[in-house]
């Protein structure tokens, strides 16, 4: 603990002769007090997984630290005495024993000692010694713990909050009250802490976060299934490590603890969260209601109360958003709703028609266009008549959607490069209206349109240089 | 460092304490009585006068003189519970030009943090007689119930008084945290608080020293008064039977049918049986009648015995939500004075299987533990942690008018909550976050307390964009959200501050006015 950042001491003295002993497995021998031994706490990590039963190819796999690191380690405890090897072959149940009621307990301080061994790079932790401040209101020893506690963040939240995996709600209720008692940022109200008030915040919320999820089995389960597909390597770990079961969830999940804080995106963490809890009941309440109001919709539909029918289906909508069935309906009714008139004004092309006519055709398009959103007419209109009223964003809209429904019609094209060439982008319009020549060589419309950008192109040019 | 009080700022009484060598004290006002009343009233000849000078010349001077001002506080003119104390209140009630409640006393108008800020200076001289110093620094408590606006108006009195208010916390985790001082070990308590309009259960845990809230609940149309009208309509029927006459039209004889039922009930909770007699109480062809009732501690029961079991339903829900079985509670800690009646306790010590506990006072507990809360901030040697919870849920509108709630009542503070939400309609570039505070499912009926864009959302058939919204309450019940587009790492963000019913310039000139009146006072 003392010492964050000596991982490597020593390092050079001992190198080689490692890949081979990945079978043995190590103890501490009977002089070792690994109190006296001065380690950093990713090495403290690592010897407080060294137990007697578990493989070197195991530890290089658990230990916190790159492989590497984890061979350089013990080849220099080996070297030290600080450890001896028990044996080629994993033992079975019983070498498992002498540490497992540790474990069982994980204590808080186990946990303290492991907490800086999570992120490491390139062998060094990274806990920013560079903030400890000893003008603070806030012991530098303190300040310490915050930091080593701050970096190890991401660990699986059972780890986090040093209790096994699995265990009761009262163990974890404890420690997430020690937890708090120590990292609440009330605990240093009105102190002077500099930036250790967001730190301790984040860390507060993340210990909240972990007593959450641990303390309901519900979440609990999603958390741990999504850590098992995402923890690599450990199934096929779990069956060559002894049987105590609190020790099998420690290993697994310090192998994933090395690993996951990179691997898992925050999208995913957010989804294993699950932040609120669905109330089935009340949807499929709320689904039925829909149902019900949708098929009063339909009756009234059918005896002609149009009015009636569209402020029921509007209603089913609010009670079940997610149903474009409804939605559809209410696209159609609305459709004939607006009836001849809507028929007779859409019949006209745009370019005829009054700017009255226009908007018009435009509120009616756009009343219908969120019930059927990929209909190319529709959007084939509504970029007409936005290209007619000078709404050249809206009308690039309609078009793109056009377009994306139907690539390879020619009018479509040469509406966008209508659309561009209003909007001055030239090159865009050029390449719309060869686009539409491509798919159309008869197109005289397209052919005139071409010629008569690139003349007003050339013009441009021309005037630009004398 | 000066010292920190705590005030509980009760709808008829204040009660200021503070923590004096690890122990917390109420303190008395200089008629030597603990709690104060919560009045303020403008004499014949201009003075103006607070507490029991106010309380004293109530009755001869009824429209000048505010009180209850916290039924009022924080809320609009419409709401209902503002309509309801016009009509009971005898000092006229105007609308204000924030749509806010204003108390009209004495020829000038008031706004209520205002009535709450001449209280709490009064709170506060009364402390500062008592310690010899200057106070600046007050935690405050407010009913469980209350939402933003009441709190930051709460907030905003403080201000008016001159004191710096550290915290707002809900008066039955101040009064766990009285019961809960100098206790060592694990212990579940449940807080039953039934005063004078409201009731309040709240369960929590006291563990290590660190007191978190499990669960709260409640009626807040459920209280000692109930028990009163119970009393009076009991009172209107026998009238009938007896003399024939109904006195339900009769607006005085029912106010003194209500001031005479409250006394006989507070009676009831020492004696056996006390007589309600009330002379002249109407009068006909025959002429005058009087009421001439006995009533026992025994019918009294069973006139309320259905209110007393209704509180028990809260406190069953309240338990569910907690998580636990009443039997698992280790204390019952009683508030509020109608916990003083004898049924009361023996309906709650049979549901807890436990007599609730004896060492406080009901009308000083919140009080105390409000002083607890301010040492426990401040004071290094105090070792108690109050896990502090958000009043209400916090969520986003979407689609369809829902309101997705992202973090739920009763969380614990500092907190960060996400979720991915989407897009409904194909390319839509830009969403609304609405953000809103309530209880209800949908949005219409929640508090909107702030709203923002977020655009540049790449194009994509509906259901397919990821947008994670976050919201963040620091310790200081800060809300900040945000929301970021995770294929673009766009980000918007808001952080939402709780407004009362007044702007800051409002409460600088009512600041200054006091100034200038405390100084015309002095001089």
């Amino acid at each position: 603990m003392e010492s964050l950042s000596t991982a490597m001491d020593g390092v050079d003295r001992v190198l080689g002769n490692v890949p081979d002993q990945k079978e043995q497995v190590l103890a501490r021998s009977k002089e070792c007090d690994a109190t006296r031994l001065n380690l950093s706490s990713a090495e403290g990590y690592l010897i407080s997984r060294i137990d007697g039963a578990t493989s070197w190819r195991l530890l290089r796999e658990i230990g916190g630290i790159p492989s590497d690191q984890v061979d350089i380690c013990l080849s220099r405890w080996i070297a030290e005495g600080t450890l001896e090897i028990v044996a080629g072959k994993a033992p079975k149940k019983a070498a498992a024993r002498p540490k497992s009621e540790s474990k069982a307990g994980l204590t808080i301080a186990d946990a303290q000692s492991s907490a800086s061994a999570e992120r490491v790079e390139d062998g060094y932790l990274v806990t920013d010694e560079g903030a400890l401040d000893d003008r603070l209101d806030i012991s530098l020893n303190i300040q310490k713990r915050i930091l080593e506690f701050e970096v190890g963040l991401g660990r699986p939240y059972h780890v986090l909050l040093g209790v096994a995996r699995g265990a009761d709600p009262k163990t974890v209720k404890r420690a997430y009250l020690s937890l708090s008692k120590e990292f609440h940022p009330d605990r240093y109200f009105r102190k002077e802490i500099g930036g250790y008030g967001e730190r301790l915040d984040r860390i507060f919320k993340k210990v909240l976060e972990a007593h959450e999820i641990l303390s309901d089995p519900e979440l609990c389960q999603v958390q741990n299934l999504s850590a098992n597909l995402n923890g690599a390597g450990s199934a096929d770990l779990a069956p060559n490590v002894a049987p105590s079961v609190s020790l099998l969830d420690s290993v697994e999940s310090a192998s994933q603890s090395s690993v996951p804080s990179r691997e898992l995106s925050k999208l995913e963490r957010l989804r294993q969260r699950m932040p609120f809890k669905i109330n089935h009941a009340a949807i499929a309440e709320r689904r039925a209601r829909a149902d019900e109001i949708f098929r009063a919709a339909q009756a009234s539909q059918q005896s002609g109360r149009l009015t009636e029918a569209e402020a029921s289906l509007r209603i089913a909508i609010s009670f079940d958003p997610g149903r474009s069935e409804f939605k559809e309906a209410l696209g159609s009714l609305r459709m004939a709703a607006a009836g001849t008139r809507a028929t007779q004004l859409l019949a006209k092309p745009s370019d005829r028609m009054s700017s009255g006519e226009l908007f018009e055709a435009l509120s009616l398009l756009e009343d219908v266009l969120p019930y059927r959103p990929h209909d190319p007419e529709l959007n084939e209109r509504a970029a007409r008549v936005c290209l007619q009223l000078g709404r050249l964003d809206d009308a690039r809209e309609y078009a793109d959607t056009l377009l994306l429904r139907s690539p390879e019609s020619a009018p479509a094209h040469m509406l966008l490069g209508r659309i561009h060439r209003d909007c001055g982008e030239m090159d865009e319009a050029v390449s719309a209206f060869e686009k539409a020549l491509k798919f159309d060589e008869e197109d005289l419309e397209a052919r005139r349109a071409l010629a008569s950008v690139r003349i007003g192109a050339r013009d441009a040019a021309r005037g630009e240089k004398s | 460092m000066s010292r920190v009080i705590g005030i509980d700022l009760g709808t008829t009484n204040s009660c200021v304490s503070v923590v004096e060598n690890g122990q917390s004290t109420v303190i008395p006002n200089s008629g030597g009585y603990k709690t104060t009343p919560s009045m303020f009233g403008i004499s014949q000849d201009g003075r103006r006068l607070v507490g029991h000078l106010a309380k004293r010349q109530a009755i001869t001077n009824a429209r000048n003189t505010a009180f209850a001002a916290k039924r009022l506080i924080g809320r609009r003119f419409d709401d209902p519970e503002v309509q309801k104390t016009i009509e009971l209140s005898p000092y006229e009630i105007v609308r204000g030009p924030n749509d806010d409640p204003r108390i009209k006393i004495g020829g000038k108008t008031f706004t209520c943090p205002e009535i709450a800020g001449i209280v709490l200076r009064e709170m506060k001289r009364v402390a500062e007689e008592y310690l010899s110093e200057t106070v600046h620094e007050a935690v405050i408590t407010v009913p469980a119930y209350f939402n933003d606006t009441q709190r930051q108006c709460t907030k905003d009195a403080g201000k008016i008084a001159g004191l710096e208010v550290l915290r707002i916390i809900n008066e039955p985790t101040a009064a766990a945290l009285s019961y809960g001082m100098n206790r060592e070990g694990d212990e579940k308590i449940a807080v039953y608080d039934l005063g004078g309009g409201t009731f309040d259960i709240s369960i929590l845990e006291m563990s290590e020293g660190v007191i978190e809230v499990l669960a709260t609940s409640g009626n807040t149309f459920l209280g000692g008064e109930d028990f009163d009208r119970r009393i009076v309509q009991h009172l209107i029927k026998w009238f009938e039977e007896t003399e024939g006459m109904d006195l339900r039209g009769d607006t005085m004889a029912l106010q003194r049918l209500k001031d005479a039922s409250e006394k006989a009930k507070c009676d009831l909770s020492m004696r056996d049986v006390v007589e309600i007699n009330l002379p002249f109480i109407a009068s006909d062809s025959e002429g005058p009648r009087h009421l001439n009732y006995e009533l026992t501690r025994e019918s009294l029961e069973n006139l309320v015995h259905d209110v007393v079991e209704g509180t028990l339903k809260s406190v069953e829900q309240c338990c569910v939500d907690a998580g636990i079985q009443a039997q698992d509670i280790d204390q019952v800690v009683l508030v509020g004075g109608q916990t003083r009646m004898p049924l009361v306790q023996k309906r709650v010590a049979e549901y807890f299987g436990k007599r609730p506990h004896k060492g406080v006072n009901p009308d000083e507990v919140v009080g105390l533990g409000a002083a607890v809360q301010a040492a426990a901030l401040l004071d290094s040697d105090n070792d108690m942690l109050l896990l502090d919870v958000t009043p209400l849920s916090l969520g986003i509108g979407t689609y369809g008018g829902h309101f997705a709630r992202l973090i739920e009542r009763n969380t614990t503070v500092p907190v960060s909550k996400g979720h991915i939400f989407t897009t409904t309609r194909d390319n839509q570039s830009a969403v609304k976050i609405r953000v809103l505070q309530g209880e209800s499912d949908m949005a219409a009926e929640s508090d909107l307390l702030g709203e923002f864009v977020l655009s540049g959302i790449r194009p994509a058939p509906k259901g397919e964009p990821e947008i994670e919204v976050s919201f963040d309450i620091d310790a200081n019940g800060i809300v900040s959200v945000s929301a970021r587009d995770l294929a673009t790492g766009k980000e918007q963000s808001i952080t939402v501050s709780s407004t009362g019913t007044l702007s800051d310039t409002e409460i600088d000139e009512i600041i200054q006015a006091h100034d200038i009146y405390e100084v015309e006072l002095k001089g």
